[in-house]
């Protein structure tokens, strides 16, 4: 794509459109984030061996789709406006990106293919309780062995999709310098704790390392996790921009359904100005998000820059697309029973997690050299 | 190297050579005149109009080419632009042979400059509330009444107007669009000063003006259809005008001005002139976007709304970041944060030309959106001299 989406991305988007339609629709939804675990097999297979969704990114010499960045980012559109609960972002984005940032061909090769199919769940874990930063600079969690016996040993949190993970990518330092190591979920010692998230739609966890084995990640993890961050902003942004078109359809929808005093609420315009600001908001949000697609799938330099800007714009704004859709359908929308708080739950963790709005304005700063 | 790219060269170096600012004690008008006449000379005027009226007859590809290779120069087109943009394409559209024959050939040499005269101190979101009258005589129709922002009118020949032929139709249906001669007697333009106190408009007061049978652009009484025409016209000539216009208020300068008073170190300072460049990214992003989707055939239709809405509330915005980022600088006349201060009072201005937000929000709602008008506006099938026009008055007391 350039900035314009092409024919075989417009079918891609209505495949998906038309799957969240029919095995995941909110309804389903609802009661998968109900359960203990917010995790659907059949679906998450579905997603790998029907839409081959899994391994988009992955490149076809690690058994992936070999898709670009626009691939990714129409699918995930459609998948964040039905708010499907899966673990794609945390494995076939942030791991495998992760992965393919490194220069380790030796995981690449072990990891990537199982990733791409599906078959392997990865998580990423970087955050540190009390540590600020989505990132830190310097991770408190520890490496202490040799190079034939590592082990690592921390804590944790928000680790996206840590529960069902098979393979963990854990940012450490071994004394000296940071980096990024891999852990098996079955590992002896890895204790992961389900975190009861505001958004019951993520499945989070807190995950603690007690001199548990691990592989170094071959790379520079400063680096590897700098695409990271990169990729997760285009990720979230991507199901974000899907969340706040699928709020403003229900919402306008409801505006002309509802009819008070006489009319449908919608031709007051104390309602459709509301209503026309969420649609900028969103067109808005949509060209930020294509532009940074577009410098993803050009490896252009402008990437770190266009995918930070799209996240600080559109985080904020489908916060307050939600709550305007809370609000536009008056006492129903505050209901249990109504969809409108499942969205503004899931855009109050997207908007503080995985890099909030500060991390990326500073992360925009330094882009800008402000 | 295509016909396109060769088009687009050739006009480039035409354009280095002759798009240079000239003699400094040519006025802005002469200068325009000359301009344009160069053009016209060297078949860069009317490049998509019909040769029959001295156009070039190409295509809008062409066009394109001309106003991609004009982008990087800055061109005295102003004074020229509401006869180039606006009155000129709307001839062509509904004016009879007579009237192409008299006035495209003189536009396109630069000889005579247009304005157009819709809003009145009275009209401005509602332009079909107007209320300078027409009246049909013997000798022609008399024309009274007064306009406003009135751009180009202080050199104008001939400006196109909009004025109630039928006060018992309803307000859409009763309007008439003529041509007039801005020398004619009973003409007044006067400068109308803003708040910045400049004066980059008009205002212009008809006192029984008469304008000939023949003065009628398209057909009476359906003046609305033909100013629709030509609102149409003038998005299309904003919209292919591909012109980099500095603002003060962007974000390169307010982070230039940020740096130089050592301000940049403040993590508020900082993060907010992030976000400036986060939300001035995001407007010229959709611009890109809407030329993408033209450029690809997907029409952009009542987005344009959109993108003008997105505009102005960025514009307003920065301007109260101005304020928190540069401080009391910015009140205390310092010469260097002139532009800024300028562009601070400027901004509702700028927000407001065009169209204000709560009419660009309207069109978002009911023609993207689908949603229903408001059903407190009942007067579209109202006779127009019925119809209530001030907490004041009942109704036009006219008939």
């Amino acid at each position: 794509m350039s900035l314009v989406y092409t024919t075989e991305q417009v079918e891609l988007a209505e495949a998906v459109r038309r799957f969240v339609a029919e095995r995941a629709p909110l309804s389903v939804v609802r009661e998968v984030a109900g359960r203990e675990a917010p995790f659907d097999v059949p679906l998450w297979r579905a997603l790998s061996d029907e839409l081959g969704l899994t391994g988009v990114i992955v490149p076809a010499k690690y058994g992936g789709a070999g898709g670009s960045v626009a691939d990714l980012t129409v699918a995930l559109r459609e998948l964040g406006a039905g708010l499907v609960p899966s673990p794609l972002v945390a494995s076939g984005v942030l791991a495998a990106t992760a992965l393919l940032a490194s220069v380790d061909e030796d995981l690449k090769f072990t990891w990537l293919p199982r990733i791409a199919d599906g078959s392997v769940i990865g998580a990423l874990a970087v955050s540190e309780p009390e540590v600020e930063p989505w990132v830190p600079a310097r991770p408190r969690t520890v490496v202490t062995g040799d190079g034939s016996g590592l082990r690592v040993s921390g804590r944790k949190s928000a680790v996206l999709n840590g529960p069902e993970a098979d393979i963990l990518l854990v940012h450490a330092a071994d004394g000296g310098e940071a980096g990024l190591y891999l852990v098996e979920a079955s590992a002896p010692g890895v204790v992961v704790e389900r975190a009861k998230s505001i958004d019951p739609t993520r499945s989070l966890a807190t995950v603690t390392f007690e001199e548990c084995l691990a592989v170094p990640v071959a790379g520079d993890a400063a680096e590897i996790l700098g695409r990271v961050v990169d990729a997760t902003n285009l990720a979230l942004v991507a199901e974000q921009v899907g969340a706040i078109k699928a709020c403003l359809a229900m919402t306008v929808e409801y505006a002309q359904d509802r009819f008070t005093f006489g009319q449908p609420i919608g031709a007051y315009q104390g309602v459709k100005h509301k209503l026309a600001d969420l649609y900028t908001s969103s067109a808005l949000a949509d060209a930020a998000l294509r532009t940074a697609t577009e410098a993803a799938d050009q490896d252009s330099a402008e990437l770190v820059l266009a995918a930070a800007s799209a996240r600080a714009l559109t985080s904020p704004a489908y916060v307050r697309a939600a709550m305007t859709t809370m609000l536009l359908h008056g006492g129903l929308g505050f209901t249990w029973e109504h969809d409108a708080h499942f969205f503004y739950k899931n855009a109050i963790a997207g908007n503080v997690l995985f890099g909030g709005a500060a991390y990326q304005l500073e992360r925009v700063a330094t882009s800008l050299s402000l | 190297m295509t016909g396109l790219d060769d088009y687009r060269e050739r006009a480039r170096r035409w354009l280095v050579a002759n798009a240079s600012p000239g003699d400094e004690n040519e006025s802005e008008i002469e200068r325009a005149k000359r301009f344009q006449h160069a053009l016209f000379s060297a078949g860069y005027a009317g490049i998509t109009w019909p040769p029959e009226y001295g156009g070039q007859g190409l295509s809008t590809d062409e066009l394109v080419a001309f106003n991609e290779a004009a982008a990087d120069f800055e061109l005295p087109v102003i004074p020229l632009s509401i006869g180039m943009g606006m009155a000129g394409p709307t001839i062509l559209e509904l004016g009879t042979h007579a009237q192409k024959s008299r006035y495209i050939p003189a536009l396109l040499r630069g000889d005579e400059v247009w304005c157009q005269m819709f809003s009145e101190p009275d009209a401005g979101s509602d332009v079909a509330g107007l209320r300078t009258k027409a009246v049909r005589t013997d000798a022609g129709w008399l024309l009274d009444g007064r306009k406003v922002w009135t751009s180009n009118a202080q050199w104008a020949d001939f400006g196109v107007i909009l004025a109630r032929t039928d006060s018992n139709a309803p307000k859409h249906r009763g309007i008439t669009m003529f041509i007039v001669d801005m020398r004619e007697p009973g003409v007044t333009v006067r400068p109308l000063v803003v708040a910045t106190g400049e004066a980059p408009f008009n205002e212009v007061v008809l006192d029984g003006v008469l304008v000939a049978q023949d003065a009628v652009l398209g057909e009476v009484n359906r003046g609305w259809e033909a100013a629709v025409a030509m609102l149409r016209h003038e998005r299309v000539s904003i919209g292919t005008r591909v012109q980099k216009r500095a603002n003060a208020l962007g974000f390169d300068n307010l982070a230039e001005l940020a740096r130089r008073r050592g301000v940049t170190g403040d993590v508020t300072v900082r993060r907010r002139l992030a976000e400036a460049y986060v939300r001035e990214s995001a407007v010229l992003a959709y611009g890109r976007v809407l030329q993408a989707e033209g450029k690809a055939g997907i029409e952009v239709g009542p987005r344009g709304s959109v993108a003008k809405l997105a505009g102005a509330e960025l514009r307003l915005w920065q301007a109260s970041v101005a304020q928190e980022i540069l401080g009391p600088d910015v009140a205390l006349g310092d010469p260097e944060f002139d532009a800024v201060a300028l562009g601070m009072v400027a901004a509702p201005g700028v927000a407001t030309a065009g169209g204000t937000n709560e009419i660009q929000r309207n069109i978002i709602a009911e023609r993207i959106l689908g949603l229903p008008k408001d059903g407190g506006i009942a007067d579209r099938n109202t006779p127009f001299n019925r119809i209530r026009t001030s907490r004041r008055a009942g109704h036009e007391a006219e008939g």
